[in-house]
């Protein structure tokens, strides 16, 4: 049995001590803020964090790129060179067009390193929904399942990924074209919160509005009550553009009523939070399979 | 002149005799006003409401046809609690009178039980001291002695009376009369009604002061007809023109021919003959074209241009784009340029212009959802007083299915429209959605008092700022920063507040409600705010409190 590389990319929001504990590599995408392009580090090599929301709170365009063809090309021969194969877990295919590419570029690699395989998967999700599965891919590599055993089972469970996920303002996600909602949620509308879920398709959809802060957050304890399973056995994801202490609020609200066994709280990266702006906060666990598919 | 049987040109005789009288007297209903704020309207709503049978009916010597095409009229031009009401009483007794060709004082006893059965049914919860008691207490009255009349004449003679006694004890039944040291409006419009009804008994035919201006206008039926109008904006253009025969300007003078003139400058046209009397109605680009056409002929008696983006009805200028096919399409009603545009904005597909001190009538609904295209329209009235107006409205609408969500403010309706979600399957759920918030939302009103009172153990002077909700004064200042604070601190309930939307009105300064936003937010830390420019009439500032 082959061994195999675990990859993401720059929207799974693991933290760079998680990444090296569980074993996964990513390949960045890149972002660019007024004309000039930089490398979209999960670990704010660039910019801070509180740069990076600061910029978008005053108004700066930040647009994103997805993985450059070459980025998958360099990144994924370093290790098919020493013989390992690839199982690459991206960002969802209706957010970035990122798998497309890398897609392409797997048939090549593997035309020229015969005998080694690179999978991809679409995650359907992005943020910690993506992370959360690249870490459970992991501990089933750890357990000895082959690189086709964890894709499968990937591939399978990935709508029991639930994301619950709150925006300061939906004018960001709906300037880079990233949710759908029907129009009523695209009003000038103070202080509703939309609900967003990542849905059948990996679409961010907007499913409900609750009026005020506290509101929204007794939603999505009730929403991730409705939808758990199995709490005592998992962590509880949640991250965040430059909003910890919201972070930390609703963590202590949630724990306080769903037994999770813990809890990891991470700042959004670069380029889901260009998309989401400052202010937004993303809940992710394992639960009831996902059915819903949005229209607009 | 003794009449023990009547038919239905002399009822018509009556019902338009009572119309005058209301129409006369409205000021003096008007100001039976309950609050201290400029909201009384109950004369001009029965009026209008009256207006609609009177001016739109099939004139007939059978009771029961006339009766019929009557209150089919007032159906239409219903508005405000106390004109749906009325119109709902005329609907019942002319059902009551179906049969009648003519009319003795025993069927007309038996007409009026029908109506106030009728009247009662159209209310959800009928509060006694009202219209509703004054008809029903004169009824009871007719019913009990019907045999003992030997004419109409002494039969209304012997009705005033009962009439005058149920009115003036209405402010034992409700208190909020009481309080306010009057009677009820309603029931005095009911009162003068019959009071016009019974000087058409003894002769006396009120003369129609104000039908050069209310006659004019354009009647339901004919605002109903599907438009085939280009016009976009234009201008209402209405005169009475005098054919004047001795400078021989007149003598060319022929209808048909000015109806075919008049289409070249405009559409819409009414034009009526009467002897040597031509009244006028025409939408047009150029009245001057009209006026001077017109001149022609004679000399004008009466005359009016109004600019018809200004007008009460915005539904006449919707008519002409007729919009998309929508599952879900929802009709509000607002005051105010500001909040009808937020509102439109945040998702509403047509606002009917009126509120509080201008209650749209049943028509006004009916012609903004003939701008709709949808299957469900979902309707906000955003009064109390509108509400009736806009449900018979949803009755009487066939060409989609009207549901209406009781909003009693403009407040409860800008939630209601922003919890929207319109990506449901079914209407239940859209209303469900709709609806959940609304009794989380408390409203707020800064107002100037229009005379001395005392509400809710608050003295009121004449001038003062005033903070009031839904139920009762809460503050009344000198000053109109005091006025809001006092309001808010002393609303029930504003500790479990989250968020506060205030709609500062047409005379307040973008500035000074910015500088209301932090006084508030100091004030009330808890409370997010944000203030939004609504123009509103009346209310200085209007909060939705969630």
């Amino acid at each position: 049995m082959s061994k195999f590389v675990i990859f993401a990319d720059s929207t799974c929001d693991l933290d760079k001590a998680l990444r090296e504990k569980i074993d996964v590599q990513y390949t960045p995408m890149n972002y660019v803020i007024e004309g000039k392009e930089y490398v979209a580090s999960l670990d704010w090599e660039t910019h801070s964090a509180k740069e990076f929301y600061d910029f978008m709170r005053n108004g700066v365009l930040i647009r994103t790129t997805q993985v450059p063809a070459e980025n998958y090309r360099r990144d994924f021969s370093k290790y098919l060179e020493e013989g390992l194969d690839i199982l690459y877990i991206s960002c969802s295919s209706a957010l970035s067009g990122s798998v497309k590419t890398a897609e392409v570029v797997a048939g090549e690699l593997m035309e020229k390193y015969a005998g080694r395989k690179v999978i991809c998967v679409d995650s359907l999700n992005s943020s910690l929904g993506q992370g959360s599965m690249v870490i459970k891919a992991s501990e089933l590599r750890a357990e000895g399942k082959s690189i086709d055993e964890v894709a499968d089972y990937i591939k399978t469970n990935r709508l029991k990924y639930n994301q619950f996920a709150t925006v300061a303002s939906l004018t960001y996600l709906k300037r880079a074209g990233r949710v759908t909602a029907s129009s009523a949620f695209f009003g000038n509308l103070f202080s509703v919160k939309p609900i967003l879920i990542s849905d059948a398709i990996g679409q961010n959809y907007a499913i409900k509005k609750v009026k005020g802060t506290m509101a929204s957050r007794k939603e999505i304890v009730a929403l991730v009550k409705e939808n758990v399973e199995n709490a005592e056995d998992q962590t509880l994801y949640i991250s965040h553009s430059d909003a910890l202490e919201d972070a930390e609020a609703i963590r202590d609200m949630i724990m306080s009523e769903v037994p999770f066994k813990d809890s990891y709280i991470n700042y959004i990266a670069p380029i889901v939070g260009a998309s989401v702006g400052p202010g937004t906060l993303g809940i992710y666990f394992v639960g009831k399979e996902v059915t819903i598919e949005g229209k607009a | 002149m003794v009449r023990n049987k009547i038919d239905g040109e002399f009822l018509e005789l009556m019902l338009q005799n009572g119309y005058r009288n209301i129409m006369l007297n409205q000021a003096e209903i008007d100001a039976l006003n309950v609050f201290p704020v400029p909201d009384g309207d109950t004369g001009l709503n029965m009026t209008m409401t009256m207006s609609g049978g009177v001016e739109n009916h099939e004139s007939s010597k059978n009771v029961g046809e006339m009766m019929a095409s009557f209150a089919h009229g007032t159906l239409f031009s219903a508005r405000g609690n106390s004109g749906v009401i009325l119109s709902q009483f005329i609907n019942g007794f002319a059902k009551g009178s179906k049969d009648m060709d003519t009319m003795s004082v025993s069927d007309f006893a038996k007409a009026m039980e029908s109506g106030v059965k009728q009247a009662y049914k159209s209310v959800v919860r009928p509060v006694e001291g009202t219209m509703l008691t004054v008809m029903r207490e004169a009824t009871e009255f007719l019913s009990n002695n019907k045999d003992s009349f030997a004419s109409f004449e002494d039969c209304f003679m012997s009705l005033m009376p009962v009439i005058r006694r149920s009115l003036d004890n209405t402010p034992n039944l409700l208190p909020v009369l009481e309080e306010a040291g009057v009677i009820d409006s309603g029931g005095a419009g009911f009162l003068t009604i019959v009071e016009g009804m019974k000087l058409a008994l003894e002769g006396e035919i009120l003369s129609d002061d104000s039908k050069a201006s209310s006659s004019l206008k354009p009647s339901s039926k004919i605002s109903l007809l599907p438009d085939n109008g280009t016009l976009e904006y234009g201008y209402c253009t209405e005169f009475i023109l005098q054919l004047i025969y001795s400078d021989h300007r007149a003598d060319s003078f022929n209808l048909d021919e000015m109806i075919a003139t008049l289409e070249t400058f405009g559409d819409s046209i009414v034009a009526i003959r009467e002897d040597n009397v031509v009244k006028v109605h025409v939408h047009t680009f150029t009245p001057e074209k009209v006026l001077a056409y017109a001149r022609g002929f004679g000399e004008f008696l009466t005359l009016k241009i109004e600019n018809m983006a200004l007008q009460h009805n915005e539904s006449i200028k919707e008519n002409k784009k007729k919009k998309k096919h929508q599952k879900y399409a929802i009709a509000t009603v607002a005051s105010g340029r500001g909040i009808q545009e937020y509102l439109t904005g945040i998702g509403a597909d047509v606002i009917i212009s009126g509120g509080q001190t201008d209650n749209p009538s049943t028509e006004d609904f009916i012609n903004a959802f003939d701008t709709l295209d949808a299957d469900y329209i979902v309707v906000l009235p955003n009064n109390s007083n509108v509400i009736m107006a806009a449900k018979q409205a949803a009755k009487i609408y066939d060409k989609a299915d009207v549901r209406v969500i009781e909003t009693r403010s403009v407040a409860e309706g800008y939630s209601a429209l922003s919890m929207m979600n319109n990506s449901v399957d079914t209407v239940e759920e859209l209303i469900e959605g709709m609806s959940f918030g609304i009794p989380n939302v408390t409203t707020g009103y800064i107002t100037t008092a229009t005379r001395d009172s005392s509400m809710g153990g608050v003295a009121v002077k004449q001038g003062d700022y005033i903070g009031l909700d839904r139920e009762t004064i809460r503050s009344s200042e000198k000053s109109k920063t005091d006025a809001v604070m006092g309001l808010l601190k002393n609303l029930p309930g504003i500790d479990e507040k989250e968020v506060l939307t205030g709609f500062f009105g047409n005379g307040v300064a973008e500035e000074e409600a910015e500088a209301l936003k932090e006084l508030i937010e100091e004030s009330f830390p808890m409370l997010e705010c944000a203030f939004i420019e609504g123009d509103q009439p009346v209310y200085d500032y209007i909060f939705a409190l969630e």
